[in-house]
């Protein structure tokens, strides 16, 4: 039988408590369409970054990725800096698009590419690694937009993809929840994503069995910047434009999301579809704070004692517990002679 | 079953009773409600916008007036704010944007969705209604140096600081200045624009310097927020407390201990409480049905006979008369 998944159990009770609660609280406005639309409008460009956070710590060896947020603004910036040169906007929207969107999702995956052969190759720590490239990346993107906010205007498809909806969707989420799906069954299914959590849990077992540990790393970061890259384009297709410090505080956040779906922070475990859900617990959280009106202030310390709480959780695997407790029917301790 | 369900239920009770506690009836409120947005809460200048918000809401007790904004100064938090607040159904909006550009969606998807838009600082603003400033760059530049050359009795040698070149208000600020100082044929200003990139220190070293070089340097108007507070400084160490004239933005309670000396002989700003009210009085005007016309009076002090212009999208700039030059007897009005 699988084990229970305590992180799971908990999000997905979260979620309905926190709908259940805005509900309750806003009238029925919180669980408005309008209100949910918006809401699973604001979770992808922050999820997708989490997720590549959490793939950085499967990897192990203190694998963190901080660039993320400054990666997808530089993907933006460089990528709509390129395409409004090469397709007039109102003239070839299709093209215009489509040329974005891959520019973002390569710049990411270069940008990726150059933090996974850093890690890997010259053995820097991940951390001071990523802390490194994220003031390049930051840099780069001032440079490049001379420190203003760069307009990629909205051609149709492009704020379609921002803001337009398929069947009462957003399409931003339904391209989030597609790119989770995949990366969710690459690393269940693939023996690429059963080395990298192999190599998380244990660096030098990988090594003697003759894991390709250098490209396994490669890879993960290259897939955490090439995630950054798209939360780029969709931040580029929300807003319209896009600038070197929008998202300062999604460093934190991203990491948060991670830690809070269970991701391990010294690696080999980490589940996409609980990031999915963190992801959304904390944008329902905070769109409900802001709904009733709270400072912001608040809704810090909300985020603080749920990580807290989380962490305390998962540490004793507290769910885990409760659940062998039920099916074994009665508490373990009571067998003992 | 029972443990798990209790933890559960425990949990989910938590949960509720917090935000009960904190959540009062506001929510599900008919009545017609706006909300101010600024940068970033809990600083002294927003604070001091957040009275003027709420002196609107005691005087109009039927509304739900409110003021909120993001914990860090992070453009992307703010938009969250306004999404939430635009989902909720608040019926207008008086925002002070961290970022123009990075809102410019959300105003237009909040305006489609028949919300009121109001903002503050924000003349390049295109997807607004009304964009409330203080007053007109040019009027506050030369008001300043009318105030300069009034102390160093039209006479002498003057020169000015700007946060950067670049600075588009700043630049404005001091260009006007020039152009009223070019009426004393008796003032000559030497060494202008100098840079100060808003720090102090290096504001305090320069104009060590401009004396040295200028010892018959009579006046000074500067630009960025900390400028007058490296000036005061290094005149105030010159024992030329006084003799000098120096004037320029800056905050009452930085500069207080200035002000006193004479140091400082003026600082100009505008109030953030009344720019708030007036944001406010803008929005229920519209909500109201009611038009932005030029000369109109919003209701508040420095705003009684607003300028009306066209903006640089479909809606209007509107400045006020808000500028306020405080010098050593006055500056205790305004402590913030």
């Amino acid at each position: 039988m699988r084990r229970l998944d305590g992180s799971f159990v908990l999000l997905v009770t979260l979620i309905v408590v926190l709908l259940a609660t805005g509900g309750l609280l806003s009238g029925g406005t919180y669980l408005s369409l309008f209100n949910l639309q918006s809401m699973a409008n604001q979770v992808p460009e922050i999820g997708l970054l989490a997720i590549g956070v959490m793939l950085a710590m499967s990897a192990g060896n203190g694998g963190i990725d901080l660039s993320g947020i400054a990666m997808a603004n530089l993907a933006g910036v460089a990528s709509g800096l390129v395409a409004l040169q090469v397709f007039p906007v109102d003239d070839a929207p299709v093209a215009f698009t489509i040329l974005f969107v891959l520019g973002c999702a390569l710049v990411g995956l270069i940008g990726g590419t150059v933090n996974g052969l850093i890690i890997s190759r010259l053995g820097i720590t991940p951390i001071l690694c990523t802390l490194g490239t994220q003031m390049l990346f930051t840099g780069i993107t001032v440079v490049l937009s001379s420190g203003r906010a760069v307009r990629i205007g909205a051609p149709g498809p492009l704020y379609e993809l921002g803001n337009g909806y398929f069947l009462g969707i957003p399409w931003s989420f339904l391209l989030f929840i597609f790119a989770a799906t995949v990366l969710g069954i690459v690393l269940r299914f693939t023996p690429y994503g059963v080395k990298l959590m192999m190599t998380g849990a244990n660096q030098k077992a990988a090594e003697f069995s003759g894991f390709a540990r250098a490209r396994i790393i490669t890879v993960t970061y290259a897939l955490s910047g090439l995630l950054a890259g798209l939360s780029g384009a969709i931040i580029a297709a929300r807003n319209v434009n896009v600038k070197w410090d929008y998202g300062t505080t999604y460093l934190l956040i991203a990491i948060l999301i991670a830690v809070m779906a269970g991701v391990k922070p010294d690696g080999g475990y980490g589940r996409v579809v609980n990031v999915v859900l963190s992801a959304i617990a904390l944008q329902l959280i905070s769109s409900l704070l802001n709904f009733i009106g709270l400072s912001n202030f608040v809704r810090d310390l909300a985020w603080g004692a749920m990580l807290l709480f989380f962490l305390f959780v998962n540490r004793f695997a507290l769910v885990e517990h409760f659940a062998d407790i039920l099916s074994s029917g009665r508490p373990p301790r009571a067998s003992k002679p | 079953m029972k443990q798990g369900l209790k933890t559960t239920s425990l949990f989910a009770a938590a949960i509720l009773s917090a935000v009960g506690m904190v959540s009062s009836a506001a929510l599900a409120d008919d009545a017609k409600s706006i909300t101010t947005v600024v940068k970033i809460s809990g600083i002294p200048w927003f604070d001091r916008m957040e009275t003027g918000v709420t002196k609107f809401a005691e005087a109009n007790p039927d509304m739900a007036i409110s003021q909120v904004g993001p914990s860090t100064a992070d453009s992307a938090q703010q938009l969250q704010i306004i999404n939430d607040l635009v989902a909720k159904g608040t019926d207008a909006l008086a925002v002070v944007p961290m970022d123009p550009a990075i809102i410019e969606g959300i105003l237009k998807r909040a305006m489609d969705r028949g919300t009121i838009v109001v903002t503050h600082e924000a003349d390049n603003q295109k997807n607004t209604m009304v964009d409330v400033e203080a007053f007109d760059n040019a009027y506050y530049g030369a008001s300043m140096n009318k105030r300069l050359v009034e102390c160093m009795g039209g006479t002498g040698k003057w020169t000015t600081f700007v946060g950067s070149l670049g600075s588009r208000t700043h630049m404005q600020w001091v260009g006007a200045g020039e152009e009223n100082a070019a009426q004393s044929p008796d003032m000559e200003l030497v060494d202008p624009n100098n840079e100060s990139f808003d720090d102090a220190n290096l504001v305090y070293e320069k104009t060590k310097e401009l004396l040295r070089k200028h010892p018959d340097l009579k006046g000074f108007q500067s630009s960025a927020g900390n400028d007058v507070l490296g000036i005061g400084r290094a005149v105030e160490e010159a024992g030329l407390a006084g003799k000098v004239c120096v004037v320029g933005t800056g905050l009452p309670n930085p500069s207080a201990a200035y002000l006193d000396t004479g140091a400082i002989t003026a600082i100009g700003f505008w109030d953030p409480q009344k720019a708030g009210m007036a944001m406010n009085s803008v929005a229920k005007t519209l909500l109201e049905g009611g038009e932005i016309v030029d000369g109109m009076d919003l209701g508040v002090e420095g705003y009684e006979k607003v300028t009306v212009k066209p903006g640089p999208g479909d809606g209007l700039l509107v400045f006020g008369n808000g500028m306020v030059l405080a010098d050593k007897d006055t500056y205790k009005d305004y402590l913030f």
